[in-house]
């Protein structure tokens, strides 16, 4: 998708107001999503809910597929479809909701840094854990990948993503790591998120933003996810500011909602 | 007595049982009957001895069955037609590039006064074979290799392997085809393929990677084939503006079925017939043997031709077909059938009609077309007996219907769905027909009973294909 295309996209759904049955993709939630994935839609729901736009979640087992760029969890807004954060957040903007139009520039790119961390830190730790330790792919993530699918093809579908991602953590000098190295890095992320968030409710004070969705997705992901082994949850677990800003955000954006 | 050449025809064409060899252009032979060989013709003769000649890798057990009949022959005609069929038959194994008949006197210390010696003399063919062409279609280019290893075992097995690549998409195939000796027609195929096709109808983008194992044999006058298919197929969307129900169809699947077709086909070409008819019956049961498409899927082709006055031919075909899924889960786009354009129902553009959303079609549940055609030559006839046989004037009339079916409304319901709303269309145009294989075919067309959303060709319109309404 070029860059002239996508502006293309946001300039025409800008004319639109946001519908009633806008609808989020995910893989299945039961069998079938995994921490990553399931992160990602999280951290989606959270922003959407923070804007105040209502979304329908609508399980789907070939739902990576129906993604025009191939990534959980993308929207189907009217006639368009978008898919990932950042992109949904162009859109949501394009339609005229914004959570970061309050900050100035330098807390815009601020924003923007703090984002990139979680993106290259806990989601490609997220991958790493999932794919690459040998455990957690043979117990938890090439069975639930390939739960919907009948054998052959669920073998060569696990096999084929885990290869994908494997050679990604290859070309982006992860695949030496071992998994002592990753759980310093998270804790290393969830280091500097805590201190910048400090005693603050949210990243930028009194007005949450698509930082603050993000790292929800993922972090509370993470403590609700049982995994092969529970030390990832741990190693956030020992930033209590980051343990409270969670259930703040789940009380303040889905018990509400869901009540 | 002399030596007798039996060479009379020209070799049949080296093409593999995938193209199906039609016996059509080669008419049996009249043996003519020379003054000097009605004396002969009475007496009686035994067939010694028969040699073949020129064989490399041939099993020689596999030419027995061809050329047991030989030794049955009674008299010289006897001999030199089953000669003949014997060589028709070698031919036929598509193994010999060359296969002459010599039939002489017996010599040597055995040899009877009335023996006759028959010498089969063959040329093989290579080894190893190549073809390189070019493709244009679909809005792309592609290059097609294919190798091809006749005989690769010595019992006629055939090796084909072919490999296209396009500007736009890759697909490759090997298929290995044995038959069982002495009987040709009884044969067993294995396929494994990755095939990726572009469906701009439908904005869909489809790739099978399959493998399958057919048998086919002959049972009274028709052809009966038995195959398993297991394909891993991938669907996915063209472009980002595909509707959203193309893109709901996304990701992979798993097809797993059996299948049968019967065929009758007593017409005297396959492309522009002049009489006899064809039938057809495919029938797909998908599901029961793995996979997660689940499906049972019946189709029929009929054609029946007529020649009338002037050479001209009346034509008259009708197919239809019915998918019923098995199960909860709905029908796939990939299985569905799709109808219009220059090969179906002329006047609309490509499988531009029946279910669609925002301007993709959807493919149906249950279909049915028929076509009436009345070929006669070019006016005024140019180039008769040579070029110009290949061309036909064609009038036309067609119709069809294709749309989805709600299971719960019952036959009586689903009949009358198909005979609503009919789309028909009339015109005239040229025929072409290329080798044996395929046609042109440029029309002028007036659908008619155009629905909403069905897309149209008023006017001129080309086609090119191998399978015809």
């Amino acid at each position: 998708m070029s860059l002239a295309a996508d502006a293309f996209v946001s300039q025409i759904s800008a004319a639109e107001p946001w519908p009633e049955n806008a609808t989020l993709y995910q893989p299945l939630k039961e069998d079938q999503i995994l921490l990553s994935d399931c992160a990602s839609s999280l951290a989606v729901q959270a922003y959407l809910r923070m804007c105040g736009l209502p979304v329908q979640v609508v399980c789907r087992a070939n739902a990576e597929y129906m993604s025009p760029s191939g990534k959980i969890p993308f929207i189907h807004v009217g006639n368009q479809v978008v898919s990932e954060l950042g992109p949904i957040v162009q859109f949501t903007k394009a339609k005229g909701h914004s959570l970061s139009d309050g900050l100035d520039d330098v807390q815009r790119a601020e924003m923007k840094a703090y984002m990139e961390l979680v993106n290259n830190m806990l989601l490609t730790a997220e991958l790493y854990i999932q794919w690459c330790d040998d455990a957690t792919a043979t117990e938890i993530s090439r069975p639930r990948y390939s739960n919907p699918y009948s054998w052959p093809l669920s073998n060569i579908l696990a096999y084929q993503k885990q290869w994908e991602v494997r050679r990604k953590m290859n070309a982006i000098g992860w695949g030496g790591k071992n998994l002592e190295q990753v759980y310093e890095d998270v804790s290393q992320c969830c280091q500097a998120l805590s201190q910048r968030l400090g005693t603050q409710p949210y990243f930028f004070n009194k007005q949450p933003t698509e930082l603050d969705a993000l790292v929800f997705g993922h972090l509370f992901t993470i403590l609700t996810t049982r995994l092969t082994s529970a030390e990832l949850a741990e190693r956030i677990k020992s930033n209590s500011n980051l343990l409270s800003f969670c259930r703040r955000i789940e009380q303040t954006y889905f018990e509400d909602k869901s009540s | 007595m002399g030596t007798v050449h039996a060479r009379s025809l020209d070799p049949l064409p080296m093409q593999g049982p995938e193209l199906g060899v039609h016996a059509d252009d080669i008419e049996a032979p009249d043996i003519e009957q020379h003054p000097n060989q009605e004396i002969l013709e009475n007496k009686d003769v035994v067939v010694q001895k028969v040699h073949i000649d020129g064989l490399g890798r041939t099993k020689e057990d596999l030419l027995t069955y061809e050329i047991a009949e030989v030794f049955r022959a009674k008299n010289l005609i006897d001999v030199m037609r089953r000669s003949h069929e014997a060589r028709q038959k070698l031919l036929r194994l598509g193994i010999f590039r060359k296969v002459e008949v010599v039939i002489d006197t017996s010599r040597g210390e055995d040899a009877l006064p009335n023996g006759l010696d028959v010498t089969f003399e063959v040329i093989e063919l290579r080894r190893m074979t190549g073809s390189y062409n070019t493709m244009v279609g679909n809005n792309e280019g592609s290059m097609v290799l294919g190798v091809k290893l006749p005989n690769v075992l010595g019992r006629a097995e055939k090796m084909t392997f072919q490999f296209s690549y396009g500007t736009k998409e890759t697909s490759y195939g090997l298929s290995f085809f044995k038959p069982q000796p002495g009987h040709f027609e009884r044969n067993i195929t294995l396929n494994a393929y990755n095939v990726t096709g572009q469906f701009p109808w439908s904005s869909l983008r489809e790739t099978d990677r399959g493998i399958s194992g057919e048998f086919s044999f002959p049972l009274w006058k028709t052809s009966q084939t038995l195959k398993w298919e297991g394909v891993w197929r991938e669907l996915g969307c063209l472009a980002r503006t595909a509707s959203f129900a193309v893109r709901e169809e996304s990701g992979h699947s798993l097809k797993s079925s059996l299948s049968h077709a019967m065929v009758i086909d007593t017409r005297n070409s396959s492309i522009i017939p002049k009489k006899g008819g064809l039938l057809k019956i495919h029938q797909e049961l998908a599901g029961y043997t793995g996979g997660d498409a689940s499906f049972l899927k019946e189709d029929f082709e009929i054609q029946l031709n007529k020649t009338l006055f002037w050479d001209s031919v009346l034509s008259a075909s009708m197919w239809g077909g019915l998918l019923l899924p098995i199960g909860e889960k709905p029908t796939s786009i990939a299985d569905r059938f799709y109808l219009g354009g220059p090969t179906s129902i002329r006047g609309f553009s490509m499988y531009s009609m029946g279910p669609q959303s925002e301007g993709d079609y959807l493919g149906g549940e249950a279909y049915w077309a028929g076509g009436l055609h009345l070929y006669t030559p070019l006016p005024f006839r140019p180039g008769k007996g040579g070029f110009g046989d290949l061309f036909r004037t064609h009038f036309f009339l067609n119709a069809g219907n294709l749309c989805n079916l709600n299971y719960g409304e019952g036959p009586r319901a689903h009949l009358k769905k198909l005979a609503e709303c009919i789309r028909w269309s009339y015109g005239l145009g040229i025929v072409l027909r290329l080798g044996n294989i395929a046609r042109l075919e440029l029309n002028y067309c007036i659908p008619m009973g155009v629905q909403s959303g069905d897309r149209i060709c008023d006017g001129f319109q080309f086609g090119a294909g191998i399978r015809f309404l």
